[in-house]
């Protein structure tokens, strides 16, 4: 079932990017979609034995958009996946979607951001999956075994799906401004007592280790790195569609953000730009090696004779016998009286994919 | 089998110093980090960290609600009436939601016009299909209906696929294991290919590795060591399995004896002494009768050995570990489930090419080949008269084919 695990990777991103596209959550919206391409039918012609497989594999590819990394429509779009390729399969018993549990945490916290922003029809096709017993509660997401792979495919997760990073604004809240202004006080009081009883009108200048407004800074920088996202994000979209538009909208954002922006874009140039070029010369370093290997190969290798060289050598075959054994040993060929005819034996077409 | 006959002798008939595996240190893991036993990566898509089964089974156990791995359906209006008054959605909402979300919106064909689900869509856009059909078309044309390895993996799913047992006795509990096992077949290809050929077996937690050992079926079990030619009759009573019992399976560190018989011998002591003279981590040992799976603590993913008959080694890969689901087959009496098996191709009869060789001669003046393999019927025509006498001069071995077991 190996065969068609990038087909089915690239039907379903397609689909989901069509989803993204839209920029909902609704399952309405989804299940046009799943119309419009005839979803359904990717079950459609597999034979029985391969029925569950074929769904074990579509399952097992749907499940990775329904976790992290990616971003929450996306989430969503791959919970309605789950949910219409689960009721859509034709394999019999109906095959269920492994959930590992280490990801169980991940689908809680999906579950419960999906109530609160009140997305029913998410929570009742979660709920239903969780109803009808669509899940196997499992250690691993995939069956392992032991597959190590000499080439290393770096899997291309979809990019657009990712959802933007969020870390910095996750750890600087409120509660940590607050925290942290407050232990800032402290640690001012504490400078102030010290000098309190040196009689000092001002505490020693070479004691201002830290930066007197150091929590509003921190904050300032933080606004600053969100305004440059949403910039980044707003001139991404505005590029993708007219450069005219892209322009008017940088215009709008502030200067100092436009400035950090520009920089910011050319590390990105830069940082895409040199890997290529390391990939060219990586391509003429290997492509010599390459030729110096095979030379080398060529006149070291020892060649072992076949398995079947090897037995004819080691079975001594008295007499006569030899040349019957020469033709092929079909029971037909035994069977029939005069072995004259030169049937050539059957040639099957290996299938390429 | 000479060579296997030895090691089993070489090993040494002192009593087998026991040291049982004690959960020592699995219990101090535990209580320092509770994650130890959410199973994770070691290396992605390769194998997982060490864990321990039952641990595993109780934090999922802990995560869910019973009903989610209960085997009782839950009641559909139950569920949604429960929907309702949990999100606080007033009855209009809900009908609304629930046609929404009904299998009747993912219908991609109007509903008088059911396509045949066994033929692939011709004008599809999605790229499965596209190359699904490119397959089917090829196949088409070869002219085979039907592969004779699909016929027997579809008469294995029969047997297996959800069978309920007969009696509530016989029914798998609730919230148990089921561990998904591959054990390959032992290597001894000259030839570098990509099939790694196997059998699946499915088991419980409550298991031990003894029933395991039980459902490994290997030909060389099967091996008569000996010649035969003057009593061809009695040569069945000298199967290998009855006279070489001892066997091992090697998990993360601790081999796990076969002790069930008076005649098994400790064949991992001669390992064991043989890393310690090299100062290698020390091994501990354990009976494997009386260890179950649950009290198992390992990798997923990960090859492990099985050894028996002194030298015949196969890996076991543990491929899935997982709480028991309604559609699993839950008669317990059915496990452990074989639920794939590789086939090889079997070596025939010199004389009829038709069925498998029981026997391998030497120095047959009757056989075209030395050696040369028959068939049970033909070796006893060709080589005895009717009362049973032998005829000629050779010598006869008994042969058990690779596929003697397909």
């Amino acid at each position: 079932m190996e065969f068609c695990r990038k087909q089915v990777k690239s039907d379903c991103e397609e689909l989901l990017s069509r989803f993204q596209r839209t920029e909902s959550v609704r399952f309405e919206i989804f299940s046009k979609i799943w119309r419009e391409m005839k979803f359904s039918h990717i079950f459609y012609g597999t034979m029985t034995h391969e029925k569950r497989h074929f769904s074990r594999l579509v399952l097992d590819t749907a499940c990775v958009f329904f976790l992290p990394p990616f971003n929450f429509q996306i989430r969503v779009g791959g919970l309605y996946l789950l949910y219409s390729l689960y009721r859509s399969q034709t394999a019999s018993p109906l095959q269920q979607i492994r959930l590992a549990l280490k990801d169980w945490e991940d689908v809680q916290k999906f579950e419960k951001d999906a109530v609160d922003a009140q997305h029913l029809d998410a929570v009742y096709i979660l709920r239903q999956l969780m109803c009808i017993k669509a899940f196997h509660f499992t250690a691993m997401p995939s069956l392992l075994t032991f597959n190590k792979k000499r080439k290393v495919e770096r899997s291309a997760l979809c990019e657009k799906f990712v959802e933007r990073t969020s870390r910095p604004q996750e750890l600087i809240n409120i509660e940590l401004l607050e925290e942290l202004s407050n232990v800032h006080k402290l640690y001012e009081n504490l400078k102030n007592s010290v000098f309190a009883t040196a009689e000092q009108a001002h505490p020693d200048p070479s004691l201002n280790l830290i930066q007197k407004d150091f929590v509003p800074e921190i904050r300032g920088t933080v606004v600053d790195f969100y305004k440059w996202q949403q910039m980044t994000d707003c001139a991404g979209d505005g590029e993708a569609e007219d450069a005219g538009e892209g322009m008017s909208s940088q215009q709008e954002c502030s200067g100092r953000a436009e400035r950090l922006a520009s920089i910011k874009s050319k590390a990105y140039g830069q940082a895409a730009e040199a890997p290529k070029s390391r990939r060219h010369r990586q391509v003429e370093i290997d492509f010599s090696n390459n030729a110096g290997q095979s030379h080398m190969s060529g006149s070291v290798r020892m060649s072992r004779p076949s398995l079947k060289a090897r037995t004819s050598d080691s079975v001594d075959i008295s007499g006569d016998t030899w040349k019957d054994a020469t033709t092929p040993t079909l029971i037909s060929r035994l069977t029939t009286l005069n072995s004259a005819s030169d049937e050539k034996p059957k040639q099957y077409k290996r299938f390429k994919w | 089998m000479k060579k296997k006959k030895c090691r089993q002798k070489l090993i040494t008939h002192e009593p087998p110093r026991i040291t049982y595996f004690v959960g020592g240190n699995m219990a101090a893991n535990t209580s320092k980090d509770v994650n130890t036993n959410i199973p994770d990566y070691e290396y992605t898509d390769v194998n997982t960290k060490l864990f321990h089964i039952g641990s595993f089974r109780s934090e999922w156990l802990k995560r869910l609600k019973p009903s989610s791995y209960s085997f009782q359906a839950e009641d559909e209006e139950a569920f949604e009436a429960n929907f309702a008054k949990e999100l606080g959605v007033d009855p209009e909402i809900m009908t609304k939601v629930k046609s929404v979300c009904s299998l009747e919106s993912l219908r991609c064909h109007p509903e008088d016009q059911q396509p045949d689900p066994e033929v692939v869509p011709p004008d599809s856009t999605l790229k499965t299909l596209v190359q699904r059909k490119k397959r089917q078309d090829h196949r088409a044309s070869l002219k085979i209906s039907k592969n004779r390895h699909d016929l027997y993996a579809d008469e294995l799913d029969r047997m297996t696929v959800g069978r309920k047992a007969e009696s509530v006795a016989d029914m798998v509990p609730e919230g148990e294991v089921i561990l998904t096992i591959n054990v390959y077949y032992p290597a001894v290809f000259d030839k570098f290919n990509y099939i790694r050929p196997h059998v699946t077996l499915v088991m419980t937690g409550s298991h031990s590795l003894a029933e395991l050992r039980d459902a490994i079926c290997c030909v060389s079990d099967l091996q008569v060591c000996g010649e035969f030619s003057n009593t061809p009759d009695i040569a069945p009573d000298f199967i290998s399995k009855d006279h070489f019992k001892s066997a091992f399976f090697y998990f993360e560190g601790v081999f796990y004896n076969d002790m069930r018989f008076p005649e098994c011998q400790d064949i991992s002591m001669t390992i064991i002494e043989w890393a310690k003279a090299r100062n290698f981590p020390p091994y501990s040992q354990a009976k494997m009768e009386d260890t179950r799976f649950i009290d198992l603590k390992i990798k997923v993913g990960f090859p492990y050995l099985y050894c028996h008959q002194g030298d015949c080694e196969h890996l076991v890969i543990f491929t899935d570990i997982r709480l028991v689901h309604k559609n699993d087959c839950m008669d317990k009496k059915l496990y452990p489930l074989l639920i794939h098996k590789h086939r090889v191709t079997t070596q025939k009869c010199a004389v009829c090419h038709v069925y498998i060789g029981r026997w391998i001669t030497k120095n047959d003046q009757f056989a075209p080949s030395n050696p040369c393999l028959f068939c049970d019927k033909c070796f006893r025509m060709l080589h005895y008269d009717a009362k049973g006498n032998k005829l000629g001069d050779f010598l006869a071995y008994p042969y058990v084919d690779r596929g003697a077991f397909n």
